[in-house]
This record gives C-alpha cells, structure tokens and sequence, in this order.
C-alpha cells in the first residue's frame, strides 16, 4: 500500500503530499515516519533547513488539524512548513471569495441616512443622494449620479480606486484616507481616477493615465487572488 | 373600509398638523367620512387647528390603555353633521407612552366605521414615527422647497423603504413662494419630485390665510377662493381618483407701468 504521506521533489523544492482518502490518524502517523527517516538520512549530510509545501488534496482541514501537521514539523529542528496547500475550499469561503472578486452592479437611489455595505468591485449607475453613504471593499466604477459619501477598499486597502464622475460628491474615501471635496481645488471631471498615491495621500488622474496610476489593476482582472 | 393614510415629513414645523387638518376637512367637504389621529403624544395640536381643543375628554393613551373606550375619546366636528371625527394625542405623557401594536389595534378598530383614516405624525424618525408608520396603508410626505426639508423627506423615504406600507408614498410640496421658485433661489416642484422619487400628491402654495384661519380653529379650506385652500381640496380630490390637473403658478399681480397710467383716465 502507498504510504499516507509521500516525499516530492520539485522545482521550487520539497512538497509533501497527504492522502485524501487516508484515515486522519494514519496520514499523521506516516508524516511522522517520513520525517523522521528524513532526518536520519540528511543528519549525514548537509545541515540546511528544509521547509516543505504541503499538499492536501481533496480533503478539507480544520484549523485543528493544520496546527497537528505544525506541532509534528516542531519536533524536527530542521525541517519546517513552507504552506499548506489544498484543493478545496468550503463553501462559505469561495462565497465570499466569489463576493469579493466580482464586480457587482448595483442600480438604486442611497437616500440621506442610508448606507449601503458591499464587498468586493461596484459598478454604481445609481444615484447617492447628499447624505447617503456607498462603503465598497474593492474598487468602485461610477456612472451614476453621486451626491454624498463614497468609499473604496472599505476597511483599510489603499490600492483600490474610484474611477467615474464624482464631481459633486461630498466625500471621497480610500482606505484611510478621506477628502472632504469642498475643500480641493482639485479638477474633477467626469473621467476621474480617485486613488492613493505613493505618500498616502489621495490624489486624482486621469482615466488615460489609468496604467501609470496603478500597473497592478490591470493584471489583476479575471483572476483570483485571495484565493 | 376605510383607508389609513399617515402624514408624515421627518423634520418638524412643515406644515403636517395643517395638512392633516386640512386634508381630512376637504374629505369631510366631499362628504366622506374621516377620522383624523393626532399622535403627536405630548405636543398635540391638531385639535387647536381644527377648533376642537375645548371638547376633548380622552385621548388617544385612554384608548390604548383601556380606561376609555374609541367612542368615548373620539371628538366629532359638528360643523360636518357626521363626517370629521378627531382621536386627540395625550399630553402629559410622551411618546414612548403607546407601542406599535397599540396603534396597529386603535387603526383597525377605527377603519371599519370611515372612509379615511389621516394620522398625524410628529416630526422626527423615531418610536413616535414608528408608531405613526404601523398602522397606516400609505404615507403621505410633506416637505417644503427648504433643502434641509428636502433632506429630512429623502431621510423618510429611506425608512419608508425598509419599512414598506402597502401602497407608494405620495407627496406634498408646501409653502410654495412663486417668486422664489421662479426666480431659482429654491428647488422647483419637479426638481424636488425628480429627487425624492416620490409621486406627487398635490402642491400648497405659501399663504397668510393658512396661519390666520389655524389661529381661528377654521381650516383654510373652508376658504373658497384661497389658493392654499384650493390646493387642499384639490388633494382630497385626487385621494378619491380624479385627476385634477395641478395649481399654475401665477405671478404675483404687479400692475405694469402704463396700466397704471391707465388707470388713473379710466377713474376719471
């Protein structure tokens, strides 16, 4: 029978891969073994730390059963765990990973007093009346109407941006940082990138210089990051 | 059955009590039965509006608290034979002094014997709003050109979303000034509609006689010929399912220059 826990090499390294239809108890039994006979076998020859990738599979881990797979590698001094990689997700993560990278189009009228909580990209064709407030995780693309407070990368991600007409906005919002528009004199058109530039500050460009602004956005589109 | 309609505008000092007064009176003038609910609890007046303060013996907190029955506190307008009926607010206790599920109850004990039901709502969103809001099928918002009563009516509309009643809101636009209006210096009537969102009730234009008439304890409908009074009645026209097309803005009559001249050959 194949062993519950198999030694791989790669070009990045080591990867150990656990069997996913293994009892739990036998595939820490044979990581046990494997390392051991490892450290048998490399105390020999040269002294360097390894730190492997382990690979999961099919099964889904709890975090209980990560931290065994940690305690086992602290009993070896040389040897370490570089990532935990599986193949799976529950269901509830890939929601909110769905959640997060899509781009959600949210067509209706913020009125004063309302505030509306999305995550991930918004593509807002509605209006935001003075005093309304749109808070969105990720980036926000305007061709409403916005009247009061909008925010990107809603609590703390300085890399998004709001790209649209925010000219008559009352606020802008990224991450942490915050204008008060009535108090820039700063031209805004209906072509504006809001975004936070190299000194955590917000600044305002130009749809144009989009690339220059931010060369990561592009890459970023139709792929899964958090993943 | 009758129907509950709830006047509400979020800030205060709009025109509600008036409203109501003056809607539920047009009501009555076409002869439909109304039953007006002030629930403005600890600062009611929609009595004093309608003349009616001296013949209150219960009120509203009677009712709910089961120390006097509908019939008792229910105050009936004799100028309307059998029409207008007032359910005052109490006043020495506050708002918090009935729940939700009071009014609920008080509402439908009432619908059944009216053709409306006009609640006065006191100004501000919480539980006396609340409270205003439970029982009624449609809300009715009122607000002025002011940009802060506009705010406050956005703010309603909002809450009336995540509250729904059974049928849209509609609106009121108060204290129309002409002048003002059409000079720019506030926000049209169909800037405001367009804003809000909100079907538009009917329009009232500003008017001395409003507040001359209330301090009299006689609706300004009773007018015949005021233009606010003819705004209110136009309203109630429209609740009933005419349709009424909506008052014209007229100029303030300012005399030209050379009709005055005239004037004077024609008075000699």
């Amino acid at each position: 029978m194949q062993d519950a826990a198999v030694l791989k090499g790669t070009n990045d390294g080591y990867e150990i891969i656990l069997d996913d239809e293994a009892d739990l108890n036998d595939v820490f039994a044979a990581l046990r073994k494997l390392l051991k006979k490892l450290e048998t076998q490399t105390a020999t020859g040269s002294s360097q730390p390894i730190a492997f990738d382990i690979q999961t599979g099919l099964r889904l881990w709890s975090a209980d059963n990560r931290s065994e797979i940690e305690k086992i590698f602290s009993k070896f001094q040389l040897f370490s765990v570089h990532k935990i990689i599986s193949d799976v997700i529950t269901k509830e993560e890939s929601a909110r990973i769905l959640e997060q990278e899509s781009v959600h189009i949210l067509d209706r009228v913020i009125r004063n007093g309302q505030i509306i909580h999305i995550q991930g990209d918004v593509l807002f064709l509605g209006k935001i009346h003075e005093g309304g407030k749109l808070i969105v995780g990720g980036n926000v693309y305007v061709l409403g109407d916005v009247h009061g407070v909008i925010q990107a990368g809603y609590p703390d991600l300085e890399d998004k941006m709001i790209i649209g007409d925010v000219h008559n906005a009352q606020q802008v919002r990224i991450g942490e940082q915050h204008e008060i528009l009535d108090d820039t004199n700063q031209k805004i058109t209906e072509n504006t990138v809001v975004y936070v530039n190299d000194l955590h500050v917000l600044d305002y460009g130009k749809v144009e210089d989009l690339k220059q602004i931010n060369p990561k956005f592009f890459n970023q589109i139709g792929g899964v990051i958090n993943g | 059955m009758g129907k509950a309609y709830v006047i509400t505008s979020g800030k205060g000092g709009v025109g509600k009590t008036t409203s109501s007064a003056n809607i539920g009176t047009a009501l009555a003038m076409l002869g439909k039965k109304v039953c007006l609910m002030d629930l403005d609890i600890g600062l009611r007046n929609l009595d004093v509006v309608l003349g009616l303060d001296n013949r209150i013996m219960y009120d509203i907190v009677d009712v709910a608290s089961g120390r006097a029955s509908l019939g008792q506190a229910l105050v009936k307008d004799k100028r309307f034979d059998d029409l207008l009926y007032l359910l005052p607010a109490a006043q020495n206790t506050d708002k918090t002094a009935l729940t939700q599920d009071q009014v609920v109850q008080i509402v439908n004990e009432i619908k059944p014997d009216f053709d409306y039901v006009l609640i006065d709502c006191p100004a501000g969103i919480e539980q006396g709003f609340m409270n205003a809001i439970a029982g009624a099928d449609c809300a009715i918002i009122v607000t002025t050109p002011e940009i802060s009563a506009v705010r406050d009516a956005d703010r309603v509309v909002g809450l009336l979303e995540q509250h729904p009643l059974k049928e849209e809101p509609h609106l009121i636009i108060n204290r129309i000034r002409t002048h003002m209006m059409k000079d720019g210096s506030v926000m049209d009537v169909d800037e405001i509609t367009h804003h809000l969102g909100v079907a538009l009730l009917g329009i009232i234009f500003d008017d001395d006689a409003v507040i001359t008439t209330s301090n009299q304890g006689e609706p300004v409908v009773l007018q015949a010929d005021d233009p606010a009074g003819q705004g209110y009645r136009d309203i109630a026209r429209r609740l009933e399912g005419e349709s009424v097309p909506l008052m014209q803005m007229k100029d303030e009559v300012h005399p030209s220059f050379w009709k005055k001249i005239g004037n004077w050959f024609k008075k000699g």
